[in-house]
């Protein structure tokens, strides 16, 4: 399968198709465990934002801190740095793998082409014989264009999300 | 004892310390006692606990401690642990409560930590008296508060804070100056990382000016200049050139007071031409209204880069943030991590202030991790046996006693460091 056809622009007549998003889903995940960071940015709408609250029901990221709260020109300085070959916290890198599940579509807007995807996430991450486990529930906003679905927002709700971490990376 | 005071002064010299330091857990125990059960310790701020009831849970070396606001209207720092058999009191990092009741036997404190009531009282007898202060959760011998920074010794005896404080109390005025109604405010959440390494690699780090072309190549981009660190700039300095930027860092200055261990690194000695968007003119325009001109154009005057207040805090003037060490044991450390917001500026300067500092200080950021990566490194290599020291050695020949009889000399020293370990020494080698 194509990478168009996962980013769904096979599936403009079925707006909101669960299978077609659910695909896309997996694809996002992918491009993230192959380090494929330039190209999982591009899934992004030029408006979104990847947003990692530090509290459990955050309301805002403004005004309140963030584990991660990307724009795409962020996105773009935290990559060039992921590409640095002397990034330190990143030698050797963390490798990644996502398990992506309970995928619920809701709130599809067809004249608008928007909707609101809820699923349920697990990153295992492995670098210097240690293995941690991230896991929660992901809110997608997606709009579809004529080139296939784009992210307008990425909300990741860890389980842990006020946890003491250990450094990271790479977006989770 | 293995570590008697000769013991401790054979570990410390002025140029280097043993790397026991970072290893040894009798040391880390001892540390516990003497510096942190001993001096001043930064505990929260005042901004953490606005209203009567609110309270905050943190630690203060290996002790539990509460940090409330009582229905007086002031502030306590009371030990987290039930007057009967012992257990944390308040479980969560932070709320309001009118009391604090304890999980086993219903006991109930005030929330200056005071006994309220025991749970079926008649069941004690005629000589256990139930207004005893020792059945409260305790109070810490000593808690002073300067701007909102609240401070406590587990020592009932010693200097008082300001004078603690010393030289290195002009960071907080410099600080809370830059706030239109004087007041900082902590509230915007928390960045909290863990590290496999002593607290000591974060507090020296904190002041280290000599790491930062090394430990973070990888924020500059390809262009030759770091990513932004503030609102509304484009892209940040040149943090590694070998020319004009070398020497700014050359140019600072840097500060160091052996008998309390605070040091602090001065500003680059360069003109920063003032903001001028909306948000920055009002901010500028209320410092004004409050202290006329002159008096805001030097407030705003970048003067100290940052400062560390032995043994557990440092403010950061560039990404605004208080930082608070939390020791868990030899080999791992916690640090929290405040983005500042200025009482009385406009919203949307504080949002930037916060949103710059996920960039740059949370677990996922672009700096702290580099840090948080050598810290790692450190502790794995200090096991080596090649040496018997870590050095401290960059400037020592060239430090200058000031009017204060604190120590100064500028640039990429290691001035910051050797304050600390002498104080570290004093702390260490005083009287059982």
């Amino acid at each position: 399968m194509t990478t168009m056809a996962m980013n769904g622009s096979k599936h403009v007549a079925g707006f909101g198709d669960r299978r077609a998003i659910e695909e896309f889903l997996i694809h996002e995940a992918r491009m993230l465990d192959e380090r494929r960071f330039e190209e999982w940015r591009d899934l992004f709408a030029d408006d979104g934002h990847y947003w990692v609250p530090l509290k459990p029901d955050q309301a805002s990221p403004d005004g309140e801190s963030s584990l991660f709260y990307d724009d795409k020109a962020i996105m773009d300085t935290r990559f060039e740095r992921l590409r640095h070959p002397n990034i330190h916290a990143q030698t050797p890198p963390h490798r990644t793998c996502h398990l992506v599940g309970n995928v619920s579509v809701q709130n599809v807007d067809s004249s608008r082409r928007e909707c609101t995807v809820v699923s349920s996430m697990i990153m295992t991450d492995y670098r210097m014989r240690t293995q941690r486990l991230f896991s929660g529930r992901v809110e997608h906003r997606l709009r579809q264009d004529d080139t296939g679905y784009k992210i307008v927002l990425k909300r990741v709700d860890l389980i842990n999300c006020d946890d003491v971490f250990e450094l990271i990376a790479v977006p989770i | 004892m293995r570590y008697d005071p000769d013991h401790i002064r054979s570990l410390v010299h002025r140029d280097r310390i043993h790397r026991s330091l970072y290893l040894d857990p009798e040391i880390f125990d001892l540390e516990m006692q003497k510096i942190f059960g001993a001096t001043w310790v930064y505990v929260g701020h005042d901004s953490l606990v606005p209203a009567p009831g609110d309270y905050v849970t943190t630690r203060i070396g290996s002790q539990p401690v509460v940090l409330s606001r009582h229905s007086d209207g002031e502030i306590y720092v009371i030990y987290n642990s039930c007057g009967h058999r012992g257990a944390i009191v308040c479980n969560e990092e932070k709320g309001n409560a009118a009391l604090f009741r304890c999980c086993y036997h219903g006991w109930t404190f005030k929330t200056n930590g005071d006994l309220d009531a025991v749970a079926m009282p008649r069941g004690y007898g005629k000589e256990f008296n139930l207004n005893d202060p020792s059945l409260g959760m305790g109070r810490l011998p000593r808690v002073a508060v300067y701007r909102g920074f609240v401070f406590a010794s587990l020592s009932p005896e010693g200097p008082s804070l300001e004078e603690h404080l010393g030289h290195a109390k002009d960071s907080i005025d410099e600080l809370a100056d830059r706030a239109p109604d004087g007041e900082i405010d902590l509230s915007a959440g928390v960045h909290k990382y863990m590290f496999r390494g002593n607290w000591k690699l974060q507090l020296e780090n904190t002041v280290d000016m000599y790491h930062v072309p090394f430990s973070h190549e990888s924020s500059v981009r390809r262009s030759g200049k770091q990513f932004s660190r503030r609102s509304g700039q484009e892209s940040g300095s040149a943090i590694s050139d070998r020319g004009s930027a070398a020497q700014r860092w050359e140019q600072r200055s840097a500060w160091g007071a052996r008998s309390s261990g605070h040091s602090y690194n001065g500003h680059q000695p360069i003109a920063e031409e003032l903001p001028d968007d909306p948000a920055f003119m009002a901010y500028f325009a209320s410092l004004e209204a409050r202290h006329g001109k002159e008096r805001a154009l030097d407030i705003l005057k970048p003067k100290r880069h940052n400062t560390a207040f032995y043994p557990n805090m440092t403010l950061q003037a560039l990404n605004q943030h208080v930082r608070v060490i939390v020791p868990v044991a030899v080999d791992r450390t916690e640090v929290h991590v405040y983005p500042i917001m200025l009482k009385g500026a406009p919203e949307e300067m504080n949002r930037g202030f916060v949103r710059h500092l996920n960039l740059t200080h949370s677990a996922a950021s672009l700096i702290q991790t580099d840090d948080l990566e050598c810290f790692r490194r450190c502790q794995s290599g200090l096991s080596a046996r090649g040496s018997e020291w870590v050095w401290f050695a960059r400037g020592v020949d060239t430090d200058r006693e000031d009017e204060r009889g604190d120590y100064v000399n500028q640039g990429t020293v290691e001035i910051q460091q050797r304050a600390q370990y002498a104080a570290w020494l004093r702390l260490m080698s005083a009287g059982a």
